[in-house]
């Protein structure tokens, strides 16, 4: 069974319609990169995956139904997702946005939390060695205890891409982890993410504009263009498609 | 979050339960017992004016440290302080007026008034966000204060409900003195129980949805839940402190408590500095003092008797303009003055944080 099974979604907002009849399947710690022009609703996809948008069709996590899902429930399944532009909460430190990551794994009430009670602090020190782990993945161990406010926007980027992976998920949606990185922090991504590939075994599905880093990464690319999927595979066949190449650069160019 | 700075340098950590402690060091520990052991003497050093004034501190500590959860915190605004401050107040009159209810029992079905009506006028931020939450929020004050009005007509105290001195015991909370301690029991539990909610995973949900609501739920948080147990929690304290206002004062009525109580109790919070505690009690100290300060310095003019009159017109005004001044310069407020200042002493002789990594 798939891990992630999306059957002909279609999403409208009134008169425009964002996408149309998108289908793909993700299999277990299989990296599916998502491409496309600018406005070709990659970030749609992502969106109604994690119940942010209300898309039409068919989505399934390992056979369940998702669609129409609060966000929170659905990130609680175990499917987490990161943001084109970070999106952190600048007042925390970095290990607080992740402990904030792992929020649905926390076993508190507020009632025991006014008292901080024994259990409260056995479940915050719990979640904080978790949280290390992660820091220690992604090698952040500088900046744990730095606002995130005060982090160059590089770091802020592998931050986020931490939180989710914090969120320990079955599934993880990147929107864009490499735009704004230099040369050195995309290397370092691209390391990391082949390692949660293979040590971890989480799918991903990746949204991409580095075609370099996709056709070296991916194992399987799946092409929007104005809402519409055009092609699907193996990074060498896809990227010689001469769909896509029009789809990127205009059909006249070549 | 990051508002504890080390105190002093070479303290380590070695475990992440040191790291979980409100008080690590101790010099921590030290400050702490000295300025507990300085509020212990306060009363029998200071004037019976003096008392009343620090009372009021304490009652307005527990009003804004709980609008700061509310606003400072989860980001929700309100303007509906001042009305549940008289719903507190006025369930505790009416219980003691109508049933002859005991302290006992008054303090906490006004916590759960609090949380009750926190729970209804929290409904709107479901769906309403900044100003138009604000408006709604009013809504709350008019109601209670409609009422409450319509009761104290109703029943013949249309000059405002009086209050027996409450018992505990034997013990009769008459005398300033005991008052004072009654008070800062009371503030002390409020800032406790929110130390606790803000450094476990309640405090960090409303942070992230503070921040950014859409990011919260994608997360896993439940915004919706989150965002009216901030209201219930807040309102509830709120409404504790409106009826310790109510024994205090050993009177109630509406006139006590106008819109104009709300905006002051903001005040507070944006003087003292958002998103902090130790802002919240700095606000409040300010804004309660701050009267008095004046009528003080008018007092000290020549001529003082002819600007008699005048009081109540330069108290509002200083206020606007202190509220401007702050908003303008000093955003981060009173506490942002503090760490600055304390951050002088930690550097000497250096002007700059280092930057990044290091200490915590």
């Amino acid at each position: 069974m798939a891990e992630l099974e999306v059957e002909k979604l279609t999403l409208r907002f009134g008169g425009l319609s964002v996408l149309s009849g998108v289908s793909f399947a993700v299999e277990k710690a299989e990296l599916f990169a998502l491409i496309g022009p600018n406005g070709a609703g990659k970030t749609s996809v992502l969106n109604c995956i994690s119940g942010l948008y209300p898309g039409e069709g068919v989505i399934r996590f390992r056979g369940k139904s998702i669609a129409g899902m609060r966000a929170h429930h659905v990130a609680r399944l175990g499917i987490a997702r990161t943001f084109q532009h970070g999106e952190l909460f600048p007042h925390m430190t970095v290990a607080e946005n992740l402990l904030t990551g792992r929020h649905s794994r926390i076993r508190t009430n507020p009632v025991k939390e006014i008292f901080f009670s024994r259990s409260v602090r056995g479940e915050e020190i719990a979640h904080r060695e978790a949280v290390e782990e992660i820091v220690d993945f992604v090698e952040l161990e500088r900046y744990r205890n730095t606002q995130v406010a005060n982090l160059p926007f590089g770091i802020q980027k592998i931050v986020g891409f931490a939180r989710a992976l914090a969120m320990e998920p079955a599934i993880l949606l990147l929107d864009e982890p490499s735009a704004g990185l230099n040369r050195d922090e995309r290397e370092d991504l691209a390391r990391f993410i082949l390692r949660i590939k293979h040590e971890l075994g989480i799918a991903m599905i990746w949204i991409e504009h580095d075609m370099q880093m996709v056709a070296d990464l991916a194992d399987r690319l799946h092409v929007l263009e104005y809402g519409r999927s055009v092609a699907e595979g193996s990074p060498d066949k896809v990227l010689k498609d001469p769909r896509v190449i029009a789809a990127y650069l205009g059909s006249a160019a070549r | 979050m990051s508002s504890r700075e080390p105190r002093a340098s070479g303290y380590f950590r070695s475990s992440y339960d040191q790291g979980l402690r409100l008080i690590e060091t101790r010099t921590q520990w030290t400050s702490l017992i000295a300025f507990l052991l300085a509020l212990g003497a306060f009363p029998f050093l200071a004037t019976s004016f003096q008392l009343d004034l620090a009372c009021q501190v304490f009652l307005a500590v527990i009003g804004s440290i709980a609008l700061m959860l509310l606003t400072g915190y989860a980001g929700q605004v309100s303007l509906g302080h001042a009305g549940l401050i008289a719903a507190g107040a006025f369930t505790a009159g009416i219980l003691f007026k109508e049933f002859g209810a005991k302290f006992w029992i008054t303090i906490p079905a006004a916590a759960a008034m609090g949380a009750l009506i926190g729970l209804i006028f929290g409904l709107p931020s479901l769906r309403l966000r900044g100003l138009y939450l604000a408006v709604s929020t009013l809504a709350l004050h008019f109601i209670v204060i409609y009422l409450g009005g319509e009761y104290e007509t109703k029943r013949g105290f249309s000059t405002g409900i009086v209050i027996d001195a409450p018992r505990i015991g034997d013990l009769v909370l008459r005398d300033r003195k005991i008052w004072y301690f009654v008070l800062l029991a009371f503030a002390a539990v409020t800032l406790l129980i929110s130390l606790n909610l803000l450094r476990s995973r309640t405090g960090r949900a409303w942070a992230a949805i503070r921040s950014h609501e859409t990011i919260a739920e994608a997360l896993g948080i439940g915004v919706a839940g989150h965002k009216l147990l901030a209201f219930v929690i807040s309102s509830s304290m709120t409404a504790v402190a409106g009826a310790l206002f109510s024994y205090y004062r050993g009177f109630v009525s509406v006139e006590a408590f106008s819109l104009f109580l709300s905006i002051q109790y903001v005040a507070m919070i944006i003087i003292g500095g958002m998103g902090s505690l130790l802002g919240a009690i700095l606000g409040a100290i300010f804004v309660t003092l701050l009267p008095y300060v004046i009528e003080y310095a008018v007092g000290l003019l020549p001529n003082a008797r002819s600007y008699a009159g005048m009081l109540a017109a330069f108290n509002y005004s200083a206020f606007g303009i202190v509220m401007i001044l702050f908003l303008v310069f000093e955003p981060q407020g009173l506490v942002g003055i503090w760490r600055r200042v304390q951050n002088y002493f930690l550097l000497w002789p250096f002007k700059q944080k280092p930057l990044g990594g290091g200490r915590r």
